[in-house]
């Protein structure tokens, strides 16, 4: 057996041991590019063995394993979806840090490096955790690293330190709530596994409920789903270039994941599921809301984009709250959309400077062509432009929701999309129609390292012209968590 | 084991606890009051494990996480004391404020 093939065999374990190491070498006293170069070997290899998990397991048919010895994982379909796309931003989010490195001295350099695998670690350790315990751990780990990955910027702006203050206090009052809402769970249905929520019968539905409750609210705070998203504009709008890539992509896509994770566990179990899905919906439509709304008066890029990603966040909670096979592919489907659009925001702008305000887009088109493409193809996918994979997830989610009878769902979705027009517009029309302003403008800072990133969310927006790889994709892991083979 | 009605009690006695804890954490006027209601909402949280039977490691956890949040947020708190020369939460968020405002005049 070769080296390749046994590693294929343990990818869940080798794609969370991958960045821990390598966030273990990375933290070592070198020079910055040093520790960059460490950070994005670990996480090019938790990306291959994730997306070589995904590729066997929801295209090849490979049946899903437990991996019980040592470590407890158990990857399902959601999981290894969500791992897979998780480790890929992780991987790409690094690649683009490069060109971010100079900014570093020796002492943050290889800290902030760690701390960004540190933050991919935990969310894909969440992912893959057979039982609460590991989920927990997971949890809080990507998200205490990504506070501190915001606090590190305080040496150069006193307002990343607040930023983080109210980032930890935000997040520690729902870890708190996550650590009952787990234990009532437990109670409840007599088991600290995952996957027992759907199978156990469960003699206290209340107590089981509350506890998917506070466990659902915890993350969606985590995730900056509105109206729990109070600690997001502050913390992406002051943490710096590198620590809005990882807390605004990758940070954002992993919490998301775990909360569909557990949603759809919750959804599973015929004694709450009832429940879960009005919870769920009545989120996903008060975060299409607030978000949109937030969205269209949004002063600075990464406010508006923290804005737009609880709209297009409440729209995944929505299709995933429908509960059926369709619903669940169609929620996969936008959040691949989301983290295209957020990666395509968030790098366009690191790459055009760190430009925050809205009017240092001006003229981005002719400074920087391929920023601007990608500036253009984020605002399209939030939108749900045709022929864009934010289009596909909308279609998904309007056909899953009509054939359940939502209609309002519909309607929400529809909704979502017209407040995108509004806010997508509004960056498509400074970044080509507008004359630069030379008073404000941030000089682009351009380094090949941004070309993976940029290229790579522009494609993925584009994934809609040919989706036949992603459908299956998706159809498979939602046919996983269903319990039906791939 | 605990008799129900003790057991009740201190699940009760957490889940206040960890309300309160969470408010304080939200809304506090002073940064180390909001320390203090988060050690609060981790102190509640484990007691209303502990009574819902959570396991041992489960606790341990919890109470590593507890340290782990004490310890970030003492040294944002001492960083922010010495970058505002304070730290009263409002004091801290007109500055911001007022410092946003200035970047945002072209």
């Amino acid at each position: 057996m070769s080296v390749l093939s046994l590693a294929s065999q343990h990818a869940p374990l080798l794609m969370i041991l991958a960045p821990i190491l390598g966030a273990a070498l990375a933290a070592l006293p070198m020079p910055a590019r040093a520790s960059w170069a460490c950070a994005v070997i670990a996480a090019l290899a938790s990306a291959y063995f994730a997306i070589d998990l995904g590729q066997r397991t929801l295209l090849g048919g490979a049946p899903l394993a437990h991996y019980g010895e040592g470590v407890a994982l158990a990857p399902d379909g959601f999981s290894i979806f969500s791992a897979a796309l998780t480790a890929g931003l992780g991987a790409l989010t690094l690649l683009a840090a490069g060109a971010l490195a100079k900014g570093l001295n020796r002492r943050t350099g290889p800290l902030a490096f760690a701390l960004a695998l540190c933050v991919a670690a935990g969310w894909l350790g969440a992912l893959a955790a057979r039982d609460w315990f590991g989920f927990v751990l997971g949890v809080e780990t990507g998200w205490l690293a990504g506070v501190a990955l915001a606090a590190l910027r305080g040496e150069r702006d006193r307002m990343a330190l607040s930023a983080a203050m109210r980032m930890l206090s935000a997040g520690a009052a729902a870890s708190a709530l996550l650590l009952i809402g787990v234990a009532l769970i437990g109670r409840a249905i007599g088991s600290w596994e995952l996957g027992a929520l759907e199978d156990a019968r469960i003699v206290t539905p209340g107590l089981a409920s509350a506890g998917v409750a506070l466990t659902i609210a915890a993350l969606a705070l985590k995730a900056g789903v509105a109206p729990l998203h109070l600690w997001a504009p502050a913390a992406w709008g002051r943490a710096g270039a590198l620590a809005l890539l990882v807390i605004g992509v990758v940070g954002m896509v992993g919490a998301l994941a775990a909360l569909m994770r557990i949603g759809a566990h919750g959804l599973g179990a015929p004694a709450i599921g009832g429940g879960v899905a009005a919870g769920l919906a009545a989120l996903g439509a008060l975060s299409v809301l607030i978000g949109s709304v937030q969205a269209i008066g949004a002063a600075t890029l990464p406010r508006l984009a923290a804005y737009a990603a609880a709209a297009q966040a409440g729209c995944i909670l929505i299709s995933l709250a429908l509960g059926s096979q369709a619903g669940y592919a169609a929620a996969l489907v936008q959040l691949l959309a989301l983290a295209a659009a957020a990666l395509a925001l968030l790098a366009g702008a690191a790459a055009a400077g760190g430009a925050h305000m809205l009017a240092a887009l001006d003229g981005l088109g002719r400074r920087a062509p391929l920023a601007g493409l990608a500036f253009t193809a984020g605002a399209l996918g939030l939108m749900g432009a045709p022929l864009t994979i934010g289009f596909l997830g909308r279609w998904r989610m309007i056909e899953a929701a009509v054939g359940v009878g939502w209609w309002w769902a519909a309607v929400a979705a529809i909704a979502a999309s017209l407040a995108g027009v509004f806010y997508g517009g509004r960056l498509i029309e400074r970044v080509y129609f507008r004359r630069a302003n030379t008073t404000i403008e941030a000089p682009p800072r351009w380094g090949f390292a941004f070309a993976p990133a940029l290229v790579a969310a522009i494609a993925a927006t584009l994934w809609g012209v040919e989706p036949s790889l992603l459908l299956d994709s998706a159809g498979a892991a939602a046919s996983l968590m269903l319990g039906a083979a791939p | 084991m605990a008799p129900f009605w003790l057991a009740a009690l201190v699940l009760a006695c957490g889940v206040g606890l960890t309300l309160i804890g969470a408010v304080a954490a939200w809304a506090g006027a002073n940064l180390v009051k909001r320390l203090a209601g988060v050690l609060i909402a981790f102190i509640g949280a484990l007691l209303a494990m502990a009574a819902l039977g959570a396991p041992a490691p489960f606790l341990a956890a919890g109470v590593a996480l507890m340290f782990s949040h004490a310890g970030l947020g003492l040294a944002l708190i001492v960083r922010l004391q010495e970058s505002y020369g304070g730290v009263e939460s409002t004091e801290i968020d007109a500055e911001d404020r007022k410092a946003e405002a200035s970047e945002r005049m072209p």
